[in-house]
């Protein structure tokens, strides 16, 4: 079953995908919540606040998915490691704890 | 209609914990006899709460997405005013960590829906650990920020 073969790309591929486009700011979408208003990809504040985190989920989904389409291919009867699907998620989330320390340490 | 919502996520989220730390527990710590309080909580069948692990995940996440504007406008706003930096960086902890979760629940599906799978053993275990980790994470955390500044 090539959904459940791919499950632990597409894993790995969400995170390090999150974590760049957090980082970067990629947002596929902008929610601007004073004006409830949305706008396509990262745009800056309008009246009041840019949520940008819908969009970060977005982009990391569209990432994640293209990223296990273009592995269909190249995998074809080869195993995938399991420990992909859980491993790189782990190393993300320590990952942010590092990216996000300064809040801690003001 | 934002602290019924509030609510209902953390009834949810209450729901997803019982879920997810019978499962961890059954996981890592399995008991072999349902004797006494501790060893009953652990003697569970795992499998067989993945189903509703997974929808009481995606319950809570879209419940937190829909009140998420409201605290971005008055609890954030609140928080960075009055300088509680770790409190702040918690929350952003909270979002990154239950996002990556919210990614992995494709591959935690799949590892525990073949339970007879020992091949899989690990990462049964370590797909619960993660959601574990991230699911308390959030409640204490979503918890801690209410209490300084509800979204009212």
């Amino acid at each position: 079953m090539m959904i459940a073969r791919l499950s632990p790309i597409f894993s790995a591929a969400f995170a390090i995908a999150y974590v760049i486009i957090e980082q970067n700011n990629l947002a596929l979408f902008t929610y601007h919540p004073r004006i409830n208003e949305w706008g396509w990809l990262m745009e800056p504040s309008r009246n009041g606040p840019g949520m940008y985190w819908f969009g970060w989920l977005g982009s990391s989904a569209l990432v994640a998915g293209l990223v296990s389409l273009v592995s269909v291919p190249l995998l074809r009867n080869r195993p995938v490691p399991s420990i992909m699907g859980w491993a790189v998620p782990l190393i993300c989330m320590v990952l942010f704890v590092y990216l996000l320390r300064a809040f801690f340490f003001r | 209609m934002v602290v019924f919502l509030l609510i209902l996520h953390g009834l949810c989220a209450v729901a997803l914990l019982g879920a997810i730390t019978h499962q961890t527990f059954a996981a890592w710590w399995p008991a072999r006899k349902a004797i006494g309080f501790t060893p009953s909580f652990r003697a569970v069948q795992g499998a067989k709460f993945t189903n509703a692990i997974v929808i009481l995940f995606i319950i809570t996440f879209v419940l937190g997405a829909v009140i998420y504007p409201p605290y971005r406008l008055t609890g954030r706003t609140y928080l960075e005013t009055m300088r509680m930096w770790s409190v702040n960086g918690s929350f952003e902890l909270k979002e990154q960590f239950l996002a990556i979760g919210l990614g992995m629940l494709p591959f935690y599906w799949h590892v525990w829906r073949q339970s007879l799978d020992d091949t899989l053993a690990l990462a049964r275990k370590m797909t619960s650990a993660l959601l574990f980790f991230a699911v308390w994470f959030g409640f204490i955390t979503g918890h801690v920020v209410n209490n300084v500044k509800g979204i009212m």
